[in-house]
């Protein structure tokens, strides 16, 4: 790279719709999972699993759940990131509350359904992850954790997620669990395959 | 201001694939929140969708159909290649839109929202399918035909064919389908006005 490639930079703009496109395809495809009843990975995951077994909304949790992860976040990321990962999770909890009484499905295939939440979710996460927002906590967290302590980012992530699965397995009948586990498969390909600043070059 | 080489790239077949898959499904899926709706689009597929509801038939088989004169047009202006990908992500997108609401069919459905999640996701669909070197014919080829032999702008030749589209379906639905129809269209063009941009996503 030369010093004078600088990457080119979205205006605030281009940030807001952005972060608004990305959650409202994840707050849609959170309606396909949760009429499923299916769970996913990382704190978005955390918070179906526990809006199933406290009958909350997923919004209304999602909120909370997050809530410790933004000291995390500020620390390490800084304060740009924090603020748009807290519009980009009230933004989706918000969103959430609005679409649960107002979309509904007649007919949803599970097959179908996991593959088009794994689409959507993967596209809503690589869109706000383009504009520097993020929806939380784990990741965070567990860049603080490798900093402060030397556990690895990558080990803490797939701990928490191990975990997650290993408790939703005690509460979900098995085939919902191994579903679930398939989604979060789809969603991390879609942001494997595109999520590369080498490529997608604004920031 | 164009790339020195060594920043240039391309996409391995592989990730072309996963690409216009991804980007074919997505489109297919928010057109299917549109035909639940009972709204329009504009371009070919607002054209498709008017003759489908009129006529009440399937909006896949219509939309393959009104392609179909594209093609003809496509291969002598914009050669073999162009035109084959055009007739298989247009065949995709068709088989895919009659398909989906076997599987996938809403109880209620909020017209806002519904719209907003086409524009969003057939918008970056379309991206993606762009993107990865895939095309779905159409008008945008009497566009660039029109800006060669004639002078006339592409877009406002596209622009133009929107208006007639919409103006149209005042006379043939109701206000309120108008109405979310052009929400939803503006938000789908607002999505690639902003993302359609080879300065930023720079793999070919």
């Amino acid at each position: 790279m030369t010093d004078t490639a600088t990457p080119p930079r979205h205006s605030p703009l281009e940030d807001a719709l952005g972060l608004v496109s990305g959650t409202t395809l994840c707050a849609f495809s959170l309606q396909i999972l949760t009429t499923l009843g299916l769970i996913t990975g990382q704190t978005a995951g955390l918070a179906v699993l526990l809006s199933y077994l406290t009958g909350a909304s997923f919004g209304l949790v999602f909120f909370v759940v997050n809530l410790p992860f933004y000291w995390f976040g500020y620390r390490r990321m800084g304060l740009r990131f924090t603020l748009k990962t807290f519009a980009s999770v009230a933004l989706l909890s918000g969103l959430s509350m609005l679409m649960d009484p107002r979309v509904a499905f007649e007919t949803l295939h599970p097959a179908i359904g996991i593959l088009v939440f794994g689409v959507m979710t993967g596209t809503g996460l690589l869109i706000l992850f383009r504009h520097g927002g993020s929806l939380g906590g784990i990741g965070v967290m567990a860049l603080y954790l490798q900093d402060s302590f030397g556990w690895r980012a990558g080990w803490v992530q797939l701990g928490f997620d191990a975990l997650l699965f290993a408790v939703a397995f005690l509460f979900l009948p098995p085939l919902l669990v191994v579903q679930s586990l398939i989604g979060a498969g789809i969603v991390n390909v879609v942001i494997g395959l595109n999520h590369r600043r080498d490529r997608y070059i604004a920031t | 201001m164009p790339l020195p080489d060594e920043y240039r790239q391309s996409h391995t077949p592989l990730e072309d694939l996963q690409g216009l898959s991804i980007g074919l499904i997505a489109a297919a899926l928010g057109l299917s929140f549109l035909t639940s709706l009972g709204f329009l689009t504009g371009q070919t597929a607002g054209l498709a969708l008017i003759i489908a509801y009129l006529g009440g038939w399937s909006f896949g088989i219509v939309f393959w159909l009104v392609n179909l004169p594209f093609y003809l047009l496509a291969w002598r202006r914009l050669g073999p290649e162009f035109t084959l990908k055009s007739l298989g992500c247009v065949t995709i997108l068709s088989v895919l839109v009659d398909l989906i609401p076997r599987w996938m069919a809403f109880e209620t459905l909020n017209p806002i929202f519904g719209t907003l999640c086409f524009g969003v996701l057939t918008g970056f669909g379309l991206l993606g399918v762009f993107r990865h070197k895939g095309s779905l014919g159409g008008l945008g080829v009497v566009a660039l035909l029109a800006q060669d032999r004639f002078g006339l702008r592409a877009g406002y030749v596209q622009l133009a064919a929107d208006v007639l589209i919409f103006a149209a379906a005042l006379f043939l639905f109701e206000p309120r389908v108008v109405g979310y129809s052009l929400f939803g269209a503006v938000i789908l063009n607002g999505v690639i006005a902003f993302n359609h941009r080879r300065d930023r996503y720079i793999a070919e």
